[in-house]
């Protein structure tokens, strides 16, 4: 870690860094390239990936001891939420903030000192793929198996949903062993593992992975048993945060931009940002965005300062939960505003809705988030 | 009376000292019956409690030294209204503490600020408000009752309404029109009245919970003196304007909507009503938008304890909390079903709860100190700068 900041010093170096970022997209990446991206096979770019990398984005969760920089999730939550502002489509989230979070606290160290320099250096792209259901969020459920071949394991099972997939260079993977879960280093052009992707509502896609008789060898177990547990854990409630600032970033611009059409465009002869009726609606997409900041900003020095994994567990679904609703009903609304240039696919608004469609469902939705939070913290206290 | 002696420096003190000493002073001394009582505190109830305040020298947290105050600065000032809260202090006929004391330090002339502000401290003069009309509510620049200058006093006509506490009140201020001539807000004058003076006539008006909690005032050619003019003539509107902000986070705070969502809990797990996920979606909703709004409520707290101006913002505060506040009671009385339709409190699966209400003190929560739709239009206008 650095040296210990002022609160005014940890401030200023954050204005610094979303200045940066937000330099970065007005130059860098812009809704024409977006727009070129989507729905092709690559995805997103590896040269602007490169390029988040040398600015240190990609390490910002990543020891420095492992060539990154070591901050916490308030830097990432910065970088995630200016890029998502611009929709940028390079999967940060999945692979800098999923699979490098599960790598940092796997037990291989010739593992991670092989790896997680050149993951935070953007030559290697990693994304963890261990959901195999929709809905089933539960990292302990697995019916990948990991039979026993060679002093290593056969891989046998399917996962989906894997963010960042379509130019990943490799899987973490989660498996059933007969010695408990595993997380295993699984390269792409592995023999046996086979990728295809699916088509998601903002243009990129999740990967699903099949493994069939796929080969790991001994070397290549990143972790196992409760220690596999509990990264994986860790990995994603943190990544489930930094998704609800990406969701922050894209309700924040979906809301500018109605409050900018309310003031410009004119019906009945006065700008329609006048009407009581639009102005009210535009009150509460804007206390919902707020409500939004303030639990990302709690959530984000509770866990910054070390809270404990139940608290993360219990934070970070108050942050998923909050963020995803109010994303979907702020780039709904902003739909409705814009009346119907909103509906064409010309116009930005469009673009801002499907992200927020497809953060909120990834990771799990508000409600599930909700309902994991009752199951927390109303358990918590039936005892009392 | 006397000025008091100079009250200890409570800001040199650290936060943790400084709640400690807080906290145990409330927990010995005030009264247990009236812990997290649901009406709006008498004056009968509260006068031995504001005695005790007043001879601790904490009745005026808010207060400078000079006038008998604690002088805390706004850190511990948030700290002092938690340690109330958290150990469901009742809140007094306060009013001339919290509202017309600090105008009258800012905008009263030497005579009123050594006449008023000592017998306000002590409780002698108990204050009520005088703004709304039957025809000014959220337009309260249109206000009617008029004050005509004759010679050296005033004569005041017209009638106030939603006068919470008048009588439990000997003092109310008043906002009344001096000139007629002038637009709305100029014609405006902020006077001092007792309200044994001749003329005056209150009656209670009776609330959807049962109780006598405001009334109407009638003013029939009342004569004030001049010298109970505060601030210029024709300059009401900027005397009472001075103190709002900080009134809405007061009303955006968490902890009122905590009676209804502790009894929901409990409600619900001796009903069994934990077991039904369609409850428990939404209630654990309604739980989170509680917490998250606590989360909203900090943001500013913080603003405040680094001593920043509050803005406009400010408002979404008192929207989001209240209409939550709302929903929580409305959930409360149907997880009671028939039960949550018998008036008072009373017993249900083990726990003593009265349903209603939360639901009937929720109700005008979006209506005074600015009505949700008010706080909206303020917040297009000042924060999202729409058009008009």
């Amino acid at each position: 870690m650095h040296d210990p900041l002022t609160a005014a010093g940890a401030a200023e170096h954050r204005r610094i860094l979303a200045d940066s970022v937000a330099d970065f997209t007005a130059r860098g990446t812009d809704i024409a390239r977006v727009r070129r991206l989507r729905g092709t096979s690559t995805e997103y770019d590896r040269t602007v990936w490169k390029k988040m990398a040398e600015l240190g984005w990609l390490g910002i969760l990543v020891p420095e001891r492992y060539g990154g920089l070591g901050l916490g999730l308030s830097e990432m939550a910065i970088v995630a939420r200016q890029l998502a502002r611009a929709l940028t489509p390079e999967p940060l989230t999945g692979a800098a903030v999923l699979a490098a979070g599960a790598l940092v606290k796997s037990d291989n160290e010739s593992l991670k000192r092989e790896h997680l320099p050149r993951l935070a250096g953007g030559e290697m792209l990693p994304t963890l793929a261990w959901q195999e259901d929709a809905g089933a969020l539960d990292p302990a459920v697995i019916r990948t198996w990991a039979i026993p071949f060679e002093g290593g394991y056969k891989l046998r099972g399917v996962k989906r949903f894997i963010a960042g997939a379509a130019q990943a260079d490799a899987f973490l993977v989660t498996a059933q062993a007969a010695e408990g879960m595993v997380l295993l280093w699984v390269p792409r052009e592995t023999a046996g593992a086979r990728l295809g992707l699916d088509p998601l509502a903002d243009g990129r896609s999740f990967g699903t992975l099949e493994l069939k008789d796929a080969l790991v060898p001994r070397a290549h177990v990143a972790a196992s048993g409760a220690a596999a547990a509990a990264a994986l854990a860790r990995a994603l409630d943190h990544a489930a945060v930094i998704a609800g600032a990406e969701l922050l970033g894209v309700m924040e611009r979906a809301l500018e931009m109605s409050l900018d059409y309310l003031r410009t465009r004119v019906q009945f002869g006065k700008p329609i940002g006048a009407f009581q009726a639009l102005q009210h609606r535009a009150v509460d997409l804007y206390i919902h965005k707020e409500l939004a900041a303030a639990v990302l900003e709690e959530a984000l020095a509770a866990l910054d300062g070390g809270a404990n994994a139940a608290t993360r567990a219990v934070l970070a679904s108050r942050v998923k939960a909050r963020c995803s609703d109010a994303a979907l009903r702020i780039t709904r609304e902003a739909i409705q505003l814009h009346g119907a240039i909103g509906f064409t696919d010309e116009y930005d608004a469009g673009l801002y809705l499907k992200r927020a469609l497809t953060l909120a469902a990834w990771l799990g939705h508000a409600t599930w988030h909700r309902r994991r939070h009752a199951r927390l913290t109303l358990a918590a206290t039936a005892s009392v | 009376m006397s000025r008091p002696l100079a009250a200890p420096d409570y800001n040199a003190m650290s936060n943790e000292d400084f709640r400690r000493e807080v906290r145990a002073f409330f927990e010995a001394e005030y009264p247990q019956q009236l812990r997290y009582i649901l009406h709006r505190a008498r004056w009968h109830e509260m006068k031995d409690w504001w005695r005790k305040l007043y001879d601790k020298g904490w009745i005026a947290p808010n207060w400078p030294g000079e006038w008998g105050g604690m002088a805390l600065d706004a850190g511990k000032m948030v700290i002092y209204l938690e340690e109330l809260e958290r150990h469901g202090v009742a809140r007094a006929p306060d009013q001339g503490i919290t509202q017309v004391g600090p105008l009258i330090m800012r905008f009263g002339t030497e005579a009123q600020q050594q006449h008023y502000l000592p017998r306000t401290r002590s409780g002698e003069y108990i204050w009520c408000q005088g703004y709304s009309e039957p025809n000014a509510g959220s337009d309260l620049a249109s206000l009617q009752t008029a004050a005509v200058l004759e010679g050296d006093h005033f004569v005041v006509n017209g009638q106030k309404i939603w006068t919470t506490l008048a009588d439990d009140a000997t003092h109310i201020y008043l906002l009344a029109r001096t000139d007629k001539a002038a637009k709305k807000q100029q014609g405006i004058s902020f006077l001092l009245v007792d309200l044994k003076t001749p003329g005056i006539t209150l009656r209670p008006i009776r609330n959807l919970a049962g109780h006598d909690e405001f009334c109407e005032v009638f003013f029939d050619n009342v004569k004030v003196p001049r010298a109970n003019l505060v601030g210029a003539l024709h300059d009401g509107w900027s005397v009472a304007k001075a103190l709002l902000s900080f009134e809405r986070l007061g009303i955006g705070s968490p902890r009122r909507p905590q009676y209804a969502l502790r009894r929901l809990e409990m409600v619900a797990r001796a009903k069994g009503l934990l077991d039904d996920s369609g409850f428990v979606d939404r209630f654990i909703a309604l739980k989170l938008d509680m917490e998250d709004g606590a989360a909203l409520y900090g943001r500013f707290v913080e603003q405040v304890k680094r001593g920043e101006p509050l803005g406009q913002d400010v408002s979404m505060l008192k929207i989001w909390t209240m209409e939550a506040w709302q929903r929580l009671a409305e959930l409360l009385v149907e997880a009671g079903a028939e039960q949550g339709v018998i008036a008072g409190v009373h017993d249900v699966a083990g726990v003593e709860t009265d349903f209603l209400n939360p639901y009937y003190y929720s109700r005008p929560a979006t209506i005074y100190g600015g009505s949700s739709e008010i706080q909206r239009n303020i917040l297009a206008k000042y924060v999202l700068k729409l058009p008009s």
